[in-house]
């Protein structure tokens, strides 16, 4: 009886929310990555409070969930954007189009730099990618010259490179679930392993190999995994001067008392030296729009303004308050017109 | 106690003029069936699993009278005495087969509802079970559920007469809304008989009624007996030799989920014509 | 045995009793050592959340003279308004030696965003001020706040400090004109999130939490203790009641992202529910929180003496009447604290929630089952991950919140069990 009660109760419940939820939906419903949460929040917070439109909801799924929440289809229960820090893959793209989602707008917004950072309590390190490489890669080439790769033998800093400090090698960075971690192997470890030719020369031959060279981490305790949380990183630093941290510029540029960013191949990570592209481990970020919600969704044109508004992602726009190293003029006009004509992307 | 026994069998021992049925013969000796009966078991064989415990049990209940079932412990009394009013029911494992009959109605019958069935068939256990509830809530339960009670007064009679016939009216009537599990054991066990007399029903099945009670009691519950017969048939599971000879007209001796002998109290208790009945009641057994 | 007289029987006893006391001393020893140790661990917790979130419930303020000028404030248009600008011409009306882009952004960085939305409300609310100038208190921005709270010191070099210099200057100058001062932080309460930690409240994920709770306890209650009856007290046993029961213990073991994962291919996929929703949220939670509920529902009902049930069939109640007034009464309070468990547990939830769409930034707080909500330990969460570093006393303030929200909860279910105990 009891049952049976609760059971219509439900059914009820979802009869009633399925019609009336879903026949309209008043507000931006946006997913993806968690590097660019920070500042898509941002700019939803700012819209909706200015304008009379509800504010935009932000879900943090990661690059890969939002991209496949984002292709599983059209119609108002999916989401209108997402965000990522990687350029959508082939396979995503093939996916949203097989599943009606045709035209889909990339808006680059910006680029974040990732930082290796230490405690001010000690020196900064100067690093080439090279040395990240050798720090921490699994497999490293023989020393001998030999064109053979034996496991990581490096225990301090100065056994990589001898002018660097001669302390254990300890890297706190992001487990493998996370974007930052993706951007930091392609970005350092690979562009460090790049600098053996014969390395090089696999890329053509075996790219497999290659990659299971470059991108695997080592695994003898040197690397330590501390989890998505980047502010954990920090505190951790705070507390073992001889650690080196892994986290996006914006938590550097956040705690800059603290600790600070090793130079790598001689530019440090500063605004302005990522934003210049001088900087060699940074990477843009994205968000992806479906052309067919802009009419259908309330708020949702004017969200896309207000991102791609000089006020928002502009050099001395907001969300540089909040980190985001900002492009270059010329490609930010382009956005903003790409953005403007919701240009579909083609692949 | 030892006294009256010793008494029963020097009677006996004079004037026996009849063969004793041997020990290793199990059929029932005395005569189970009456005159007129309420109910009515024929060939009750009763199972837990695979092990059997009542074998092939055939007996009467007549219209105003106590049977009294005495045996060991572990013989079986208990059991049979809950196959009639189908209690053993909600035992899984248990399993029943023969024909118990109640005014000539198979209880174990398709048709026969067993709800109705206990509230004509009561039952008070050997372990008193009050409900963790106020004594008149107790009481009151069965005539509720069973709408017996046209109204709050017409309940309050119900009730108030009950435990006067359990003799337990005078001690507990100004703490009525107390808890019946906070009562002494003996208090307890008259809670129950009250309980189960307040849905007047037709057959009472006590099991030990009086284990758990002082002389004084017991005296009480079995003056109670004597009173209900007059209305009721009543069936009394008891250790006590005495009792079963003071308030019952016929007594079941039950020996290993056997009925060994069935008859006039005062008969079995003095002339017990099987040796297994013979060895129970002067003390040789058990 | 037998052969043994009375006195080396003592004796051997005796013997044995030395050892059996000291046993019991070891256990009482260890029990008390284990009890030491955990109020330890939970004075620890405590003694660090409240140290580092206590300021949370404190927000600095700065009191601004607005002239609310007709000019700016065109009463046809009032939420298109300049506010940002009030704020601006004020602060640069206080310090007018303030030049140059970079040295006035740096003053404009002292007061929070918020004060813009807060001079949008008031004139919102109430257009008669236009033209007039009064004084407002604003919150000021993060830094500020976390300077004036102690939390940035004024001894780091001037480059590694958020606050600089120049700021330190005009905030000492505030304070000399009484114009900066910390208050009760009643935004924390009333608000929902915010990416300004000094604009970020607890109230949204609260009444999500409330509401997906809610959701919870409507649904998992009456059928977690409706199917613990009738597998307890109806269902036959055979071998199917027995792969179900075998299930049923697996289900409340299985990781609660599993859930989530099913509440996606069911609520949302199959039935076309809306994301991040309480209404589903709860769903979800429920068939998390059933298989403890069920569970310690028939411990419970298995608890309760045979010989109750065998006095209420006696009298001829009816295997429901017997249930329902008899077996379900004696077993609600074991049943209530697997209710408790299983709603504690649903209470501190994050992963079941991130697949339906629950992790999410959410500033409106919801009204209803089918607005957009987060829940609190969710919160916790975003915040935690959240670069600026106000954040981190904000967490705190909200791991309280959900403490405290937890001690009532846990409050009203031992009031609730009191009084079923005390009916019997
Ligand atoms: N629920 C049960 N499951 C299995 N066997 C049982 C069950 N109840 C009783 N038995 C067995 O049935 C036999 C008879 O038991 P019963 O309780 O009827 O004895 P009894 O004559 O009432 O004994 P006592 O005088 O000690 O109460 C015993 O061997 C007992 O072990
Ligand atoms: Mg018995």
């Amino acid at each position: 009886m009891k049952r049976k009660l609760a059971a219509i109760a439900a059914a009820a419940i979802f009869a009633v929310s399925a019609g009336s939820a879903n026949a309209a939906r008043d507000y931006v419903s946006v997913v993806g990555s968690s590097t660019v949460y920070p500042f898509a929040t941002v700019v939803a917070e700012q819209f909706g409070k200015t304008t009379k439109f509800k504010t935009p909801k932000i879900e943090s799924t990661g690059s890969g969930g939002g991209m496949k929440l984002f292709c599983s289809g059209i119609g108002i229960q999916h989401p209108d954007m997402t965000n990522s820090s990687r350029r959508i893959k082939k396979s995503e793209f093939d996916q949203c189009q097989a599943n009606g989602v045709q035209d889909v707008v990339e808006v680059k917004i910006g680029y974040d730099g990732i930082v290796l950072a230490n405690s001010k309590k000690t020196a900064p390190f100067q690093l080439t990618r090279k040395d990240i490489f050798l720090a921490l890669a699994k497999d490293v080439p023989d020393p001998s010259g030999a064109e053979k790769l034996i496991p990581n033998p490096y225990k301090t800093w100065h056994d990589v490179n001898p002018s660097l400090p001669d302390t254990k090698i300890e890297v706190l960075g992001p487990p493998p679930t996370s974007g930052t971690r993706d951007a930091f192997v392609e970005l350092a470890m690979e562009g460090g392993g790049k600098n053996f030719p014969w390395i090089k020369a696999m890329k053509k031959v075996d790219k497999k190999r290659y990659k299971a060279i470059c991108h695997t981490v080592r695994e003898d305790g040197a690397y330590i995994e501390a989890g998505e949380n980047d502010n954990l990183i920090v505190q951790k630093l705070e507390a073992n001067p001889n650690a080196v941290g892994i986290f996006g510029f914006s938590f550097l540029d956040q705690n800059s008392d603290f600790i600070q960013g090793s130079f790598i191949d001689g530019v440090e990570p500063t605004f302005e030296e990522i934003a210049d592209g001088k900087y060699p481990v940074s990477r843009p970020l994205y968000f992806y729009v479906k052309k067919s919600h802009v009419d259908i969704i309330p708020g949702m044109e004017g969200f896309l303004e207000e991102f791609s508004s000089e006020k928002a992602w502009g050099e001395e726009g907001y969300l540089t308050d909040r980190g985001l190293i900002p492009m270059p003029d010329a490609e930010r006009k382009q956005m903003h017109d790409d953005v403007k004509q919701l240009r579909p992307l083609e692949m | 106690m030892m006294e009256q026994t010793e008494e029963i069998r020097g009677e006996k021992s004079e004037t026996r003029d009849w063969e004793v049925v041997s020990r290793e013969d199990r059929r029932t000796v005395g005569i189970p069936f009456v005159d007129n009966p309420r109910m009515t078991c024929r060939n009750i064989d009763v199972y837990y699993g695979d092990e059997q415990a009542i074998q092939d049990v055939s007996v009467d209940i007549g219209n105003n009278e106590v049977l009294s079932m005495i045996g060991p412990s572990g013989c079986g009394k208990s059991t049979f005495l809950r196959c009639l009013n189908r209690m053993n029911d909600t035992i899984d494992i248990c399993r029943i087969t023969g024909e118990i009959c109640l005014d000539g109605m198979d209880i174990y019958g398709g048709e026969i509802d067993v709800v109705p069935l206990r509230a004509q068939i009561g039952m008070v256990f050997q372990k008193p079970n009050p409900f963790p509830k106020s004594i008149y809530d107790n009481v009151a339960y069965g005539p509720k559920i069973h709408g017996l009670a046209a109204n709050k007064t017409d309940l309050d009679e119900i009730v108030e007469t009950s435990l006067k016939k359990a003799g337990l009216w005078k001690e507990i009537k100004d703490r009525m809304d107390q808890p019946g599990t906070g009562l002494s054991g003996g208090q307890q066990q008259r809670l129950c008989i009250a309980r189960a007399i307040a849905v007047s029903p037709e057959v009472i099945l006590m099991d030990e009624p009086c284990s758990a009670l002082d002389p004084i009691a017991t005296a009480h519950v079995e003056d109670l007996i004597s009173e209900l017969r007059k209305q009721y048939s009543i069936v009394i599971v008891t250790h006590s030799m005495q009792q079963a000879a003071r308030v019952s007209q016929r007594t079941a001796y039950f020996h290993l989920g056997d009925l060994i002998e069935v008859g006039e109290t005062e008969r079995v208790f003095t002339n017990p014509r099987h040796q297994l009945t013979e060895d129970y009641i002067t003390g040789r057994f058990g | 045995m037998n052969n043994k007289t009375p006195d080396s029987s003592r004796q051997l006893i005796q013997k044995k009793l030395a050892r059996r006391y000291r046993t019991e001393k070891w256990f009482r020893r260890l029990g008390a050592m284990a009890v030491l140790i955990s109020i330890a661990f939970l004075g620890i917790l405590l003694v660090t959340i409240v140290g580092k979130g206590s300021s949370a419930f404190q927000q600095t303020f700065v009191k601004l003279d607005i002239h609310f000028d007709a000019e700016v404030l065109d009463v046809k248009n009032l939420s298109r308004a300049n506010y940002p600008g009030l704020v601006k011409s004020n602060l640069r009306s206080l310090f007018p030696e303030v030049k140059g882009r970079r040295d006035k952004k740096k003053l404009y960085n002292l007061v929070s965003n918020g004060a813009a939305f807060q001079l949008q409300d008031m004139v919102m609310g109430d257009t008669s001020i236009i033209g007039r100038t009064k004084s407002v208190w604003v919150p000021a921005s993060d830094d500020v706040d976390l300077f004036f709270k102690g939390k940035i010191s004024r001894d780091v070099v001037e480059s590694n400090r958020r606050i600089k210099d120049i700021q330190l200057k005009w905030i000492d100058r505030l304070q000399t004109e009484n114009r900066i001062e910390k208050r009760l932080n009643t935004t924390f309460f009333t608000a929902g999130d915010s990416r300004d930690p000094e604009l970020a409240g607890i109230r949204g994920a609260l009444s999500g939490t409330i509401l997906t709770l809610i959701v919870t306890l409507a649904l998992s209650f009456p059928i977690g203790v409706a199917t613990a009856v009738y597998l307890e007290e109806f269902a036959p046993k055979n071998k199917w009641t027995d792969i179900i029961e075998v299930n049923i213990n697996n289900l409340a073991a299985v990781p609660s992202i599993v859930f989530g994962l099913l509440g996606l291919a069911v609520y949302i996929n199959f039935f076309g529910l809306p994301r991040s929703v309480p209404l589903v949220g709860g769903l979800v939670l429920t068939l998390m929180t059933l298989p403890t509920i069920i569970i310690s529902g028939r411990a419970a009902l298995k608890a309760v003496p045979p010989s109750i049930r065998e006095a209420a069939l006696g009298i001829g109640a009816s295997r429901m009447q017997m249930v329902m007034h008899h077996v379900l009464p004696l077993a609600m309070p074991g049943m209530l604290t697997g209710t408790i468990i299983g709603m504690a547990q649903a209470l501190g939830e994050t992963a079941p929630l991130l697949t339906i769409g629950m992790v999410a930034f959410i500033v409106d707080i919801p009204g209803s089952f089918i607005d957009p909500a987060t829940v609190m330990p969710v919160q916790i969460y975003l915040w935690a991950d959240s670069p600026e570093r106000a954040f981190v006393e904000k967490t705190s303030a909200a791991i309280m919140i959900l403490l405290l929200f937890l001690i009532s909860m846990n409050a009203v279910a031992v009031f609730l069990r009191k009084k079923f105990e005390k009916s019997w």
